[in-house]
């Protein structure tokens, strides 16, 4: 196909992004050619500003625009609650929740061998030292429920049961709306032991 | 023609994240080989593959041939290996049999020994009086094996004679102090008898051998010097992570 130069670019680089192919990024890039020129100015400097002004929390690792996160830095959060994840993005998924109102860390990434990530890459030691120097009582650990993730759990449960701390892993449970018949073998015997009165 | 639908028992050596909710999966199956084969929508919570297409599960396999990879369409677990999630301290040496298989296999080739050897050393792993290091020596010696490396540890490579004290990578096998090789490191006939121990006896054999601390070192030496001068395997990153 013969496209104009500058549109051809567009679409090349709109296919980068996630799940957009080809025919969806042609139907984004004519959406932005009719869009007014002040419009595709306000997209693109979202995209570079987001891009310049979000780094990480010096604390705990979040997406933040100053040293310090708007979690890290509420005094109406509970500070003697810890949740530990893997990723800056598990963050907001949780916050959707609406349901806890404590204080996160971020590890960026889980134990992985393969790809040389061990507890140094991790960071690790800066978690126990927060830990230490704070108020926390209890730590939730957050990480994926792979094999990765579950060994990452076990990992800092080790290191962190010393300190006197909580240690618990966010429960394990059958996804809501599903048939038992359809569950896996694991996802129901977690789901067995994880069970609770009601 | 060939089948589009194909079956497979196999061993998920690595997973990684491919596009949005979907995971590439390094399979060793049994009948086709190492081969990697996509799991769709592996990420989601709900995904009914996910659970067994994670690491180390071992399971029968059904496959679509799809345009770039196999499109795996169902799975059903005949051993999950939980104990490497359970246990962190035992989750890298899981991993590192699992690199190695993955390193010394190139491709399609059968490889229906490799699998054998590696669900037995990871089933191994899991039991309660294994001696790991020496599980992960006698791995990566019957490993070596298999693939038609076996190092040469009856007497000098060179000469033949029975005085052999050092091992050279580079010549395969013992070396007397005649013959000496640039690269020999020290083995004493104790070690180069442990060794062959290890290559002949089966692996859950290989935790009864005794042997003393400096005898483990050279054999660590040995051992690891020889996989990297003959199997081509480049650095082994999860070997950092085991605690020896
Ligand atoms: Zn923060
Ligand atoms: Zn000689």
């Amino acid at each position: 196909m013969v496209y104009p130069g500058h549109l051809k670019k567009l679409v090349e680089a709109l296919t980068r992004f996630p799940g957009i192919g080809q025919k969806s990024a042609q139907r984004i890039a004519f959406y932005l050619l009719g869009c007014s020129r002040e419009d595709v100015v306000a997209i693109a400097r979202a995209m570079v500003d987001a891009k310049d002004k979000l780094g990480f929390c010096q604390t705990c690792g979040s997406l933040a625009e100053t040293d310090l996160c708007i979690y890290c830095s509420d005094s109406k959060r509970d500070n003697n609650l810890l949740c530990v994840v893997q990723e800056p993005r598990d963050v907001l998924v949780l916050e959707r929740t609406g349901q806890y109102s404590g204080l996160y860390h971020v590890l960026h990434g889980a134990l992985s061998p393969l790809d040389g990530i061990g507890p140094e890459e991790l960071k690790l030691d800066r978690l126990v030292s927060r830990i230490r120097e704070s108020e926390i009582r209890e730590v939730i650990i957050a990480t994926n429920p792979n094999v990765e993730g579950d060994a990452t759990a076990g990992y800092l449960a080790r290191l962190l049961n010393p300190l006197s701390v909580r240690v618990t892993r966010i429960a394990f449970g059958l996804p809501v709306g599903g048939d038992i018949e359809y569950a896996d073998d694991l996802t129901l015997s977690r789901a067995l032991d994880g069970r609770r009165v009601i | 023609m060939e089948q589009r639908m194909f079956k497979a028992d196999g061993i998920v050596l690595r997973t990684r994240i491919l596009g949005e909710a979907d995971r590439l999966v390094t399979l060793l199956t049994l009948e086709e080989g190492k081969f990697e084969a996509v799991a769709r929508g592996a990420r989601k919570i709900k995904s009914k593959l996910a659970a067994g297409v994670d690491l180390f599960n071992y399971g029968h396999f059904t496959f679509h041939r799809g345009k770039t990879w196999p499109i795996i369409t169902g799975q059903d677990t005949i051993k999950s290996f939980s104990c490497f999630r359970e246990d962190p301290d035992l989750y890298p040496y899981g991993i590192y049999m699992a690199e190695l298989s993955d390193r010394l296999i190139s491709g399609e080739q059968p490889c229906a020994e490799i699998c054998r050897l590696l669900l037995e050393g990871w089933k191994l792993l899991g039991e309660k009086n294994t001696d790991r290091f020496l599980l992960c020596r006698s791995f990566e010696l019957k490993l070596a094996h298999i693939s038609g490396y076996s190092p040469h540890l009856h007497s000098c490579t060179n000469c033949g004679s029975e005085k052999a004290l050092a091992f050279s990578p580079r010549q395969g096998g013992l070396m007397c102090s005649c013959c000496q090789a640039a690269d020999a490191i020290k083995m004493d006939p104790g070690t180069a008898a442990v060794a062959r121990r290890l290559i002949k006896a089966p692996l859950s054999q290989s935790s009864l051998v005794r042997l003393s601390d400096s005898q483990k070192k050279e054999l660590a030496c040995v051992t690891a010097a020889f996989l990297t001068y003959h199997l081509d395997l480049g650095e082994i990153k999860s070997r950092r992570l085991l605690a020896e």
